[in-house]
């Protein structure tokens, strides 16, 4: 049920524009990032380079192409149901034989895989230099799986705030005011006197960082991992109250 | 006979509003409910609570001895469910949309192309499946709204204003049809037309306010008891007057006739005796010396009913 779900998901992603006009675009400004990260690295000295090519590339690249993926999650994320409510096809799947959890996880699977092509598009960019010069595979792999996990995060969280009204401009904006509060929370660190760097753990930015130096830990596994399913479990309530609503 | 569904003191909140008070119904397979009342009395709100849509404040939804609150997924698998707005995908077409609707209904891999083609046959859609949704007519949306709601073969199909917006034709098809899917399963449907839920239902429940006003079996063949008549009488003419009192007691006297009521340019309502038909007040009038012009039923009776009910003033 959850594969028959996320493949409907997918087929109206697919032939709607969306996500075309987010991919187009989300590969204009990442091959321009590209080409600024190897005119500069390209343009200075072997001594004067501070880090290797690959670094520059996953913390420039990756790192950007994480902002564009936190942008296009809940873009994709309000036709799942905010948009589903508003048109009353949610209908159909309310009174078909179907579990609340295998609708969220097929909802979020579909959306997980129409990320997918945008987490790609830096590692496509950087397979054009393939052959002319040594790049660190592991690292790029990592960096790549950090910005995929980071979209399944996006994505459990664009899901949530799709699931919260029937109007998909809100759900967009409940979907950005979450992840912008995500991003920043670990700037409220340095405000603290404690140690505890408990603001810092929160930001998904922080955890992708160590995927992008090339280091896949546990810890930060477990992060997105956590908040992923964190974010379904809430979308499940919140389909389930929906009926006493 | 299988009792299809049974609901006991249904009610419904939405806040401080209470949509549905003490609903209680039964139907049986093969026969069509239909669910009347002018619009905001608690209808849709009655059916999204049948299709498991929306949960209930209070009461007991059973389909099949099923209890639709605690064997949910279980119950939902008898039923099939048209919303007020068919809920369709635009982006997809007309096969996709059915084969994603089979296989959300459970229906195994291998019967899916059989049902698909039997579900468009029924709903006229044979020639559409490779039509984009977005391109249907009103019309062929209603259809394939349908088509969805019966392409697991449910044993209850429960369906919102399905008429609505459709014109004539389509009108009369649809109905046709909902009478040939009662022929294997129970239908429950709303509507606010008369003559609609007459033309198709055994049964009719009323609702009014988000109270259940009248639930009982129509009597598709009984004839109407109240009829108009217009009558016009030499004498009276000679006059130059048309003495309505005198018209009521001459109507009134005959054999066929129980009471009579003028209406005004010797018009005059009539209502029959037991047993008497229009035949025999036409004979009764002519041989009462009366010159008949007109004879027409009055609204029938489910009209008066609801009218009554609904407490809405009588127009004419």
């Amino acid at each position: 049920m959850i594969l028959t779900l996320a493949a409907r998901e997918l087929r109206s992603g697919l032939v709607t524009p969306m996500l075309w006009v987010l991919l187009g675009a989300g590969q204009v400004v990442l091959a321009w990032i590209f080409l600024q990260v190897l005119e500069d690295f390209s343009a200075l000295d072997a001594a004067a380079r501070a880090a290797p090519l690959t670094l520059e590339l996953t913390l420039n690249l990756f790192g950007f192409a994480a902002v564009v993926v936190m942008l296009a999650a809940p873009l994709l994320a309000q036709r799942m149901l905010s948009s589903e409510f508003r048109e009353a096809s949610f209908d159909l799947l309310e009174a078909a034989p179907v579990r609340r959890l295998s609708l969220v996880l097929g909802k979020f699977l579909g959306l997980w895989l129409l990320l997918a092509p945008l987490c790609l598009l830096p590692a496509l960019n950087v397979a054009l230099l393939a052959g002319t010069v040594a790049l660190d595979a592991g690292q790029l792999a990592a960096a790549t799986l950090g910005l995929w996990l980071a979209g399944g995060f996006f994505a459990a969280v664009g899901l949530y705030a799709s699931s919260l009204s029937a109007q998909p401009g809100a759900s967009v904006l409940a979907a950005f005011g979450l992840l912008l509060l995500f991003s920043v929370i670990g700037r409220a660190e340095p405000l603290l006197s404690t140690s505890l760097s408990l603001f810092g753990w929160l930001a998904w930015n922080e955890h992708l960082l160590w995927f992008l130096f090339g280091a896949v830990r546990l810890s930060d596994l477990l992060y997105f991992l956590l908040f992923t399913v964190f974010f379904l479990a809430l979308t499940e309530r919140r389909l389930v109250n929906r009926r006493f609503a | 006979m299988e009792t299809l569904v049974r609901v006991t003191d249904l009610s419904r909140r939405f806040g401080a509003r209470l949509a549905l008070s003490d609903v209680n119904l039964a139907l049986e397979r093969g026969h069509v409910l239909g669910l009347l009342g002018p619009n905001g009395a608690g209808k849709t709100t009655c059916l999204r609570l049948l299709a498991g849509v929306l949960a209930p404040s209070a009461g007991r939804i059973e389909i099949l001895g099923l209890d639709l609150a605690r064997e949910g997924r279980e119950a939902r698998r008898h039923l099939g469910y048209l919303p007020d707005r068919p809920p369709l995908y635009p982006e997809l077409r007309v096969d996709e949309y059915l084969r994603f609707c089979a296989r959300l209904r459970g229906i195994p891999r291998r019967r899916i192309a059989g049902a698909l083609d039997e579900a468009k046959h029924r709903c006229g859609l044979d020639a559409m499946g490779r039509h984009p949704i977005a391109r249907l007519s009103k019309g062929f949306r209603q259809r394939l709204g349908l088509a969805q709601a019966i392409i697991h073969r449910p044993r209850l199909l429960i369906l919102d204003e399905p008429t609505e917006g459709l014109d004539p034709y389509q009108m009369r098809a649809m109905r046709a049809l909902i009478r040939e899917l009662a022929q294997e399963c129970g239908v429950i449907f709303s509507s606010h037309l008369l003559p609609e839920v007459q033309a198709v239902c055994d049964r009719v429940a009323i609702l009014h306010q988000g109270r259940m006003l009248y639930g009982d079996y129509l009597a598709a063949d009984q004839a109407p008891h109240l009829w108009r008549v217009r009558l016009s009488w030499p004498s009276a003419q000679a006059a130059g007057a048309l003495n309505e009192a005198e018209g009521c007691a001459r109507l009134t006297e005959l054999a066929t006739v129980h009471a009579a009521t003028a209406l005004g340019e010797g018009r005059f309502r009539v209502v029959l005796a037991d047993g008497a038909s229009s035949a025999d007040l036409s004979r009764d009038i002519l041989g009462a010396g009366l010159a008949l012009y007109e004879l027409q039923p009055e609204r029938s009776d489910l009209e008066r009913i609801f009218f009554d009910l609904t407490g809405a003033e009588d127009p004419q």
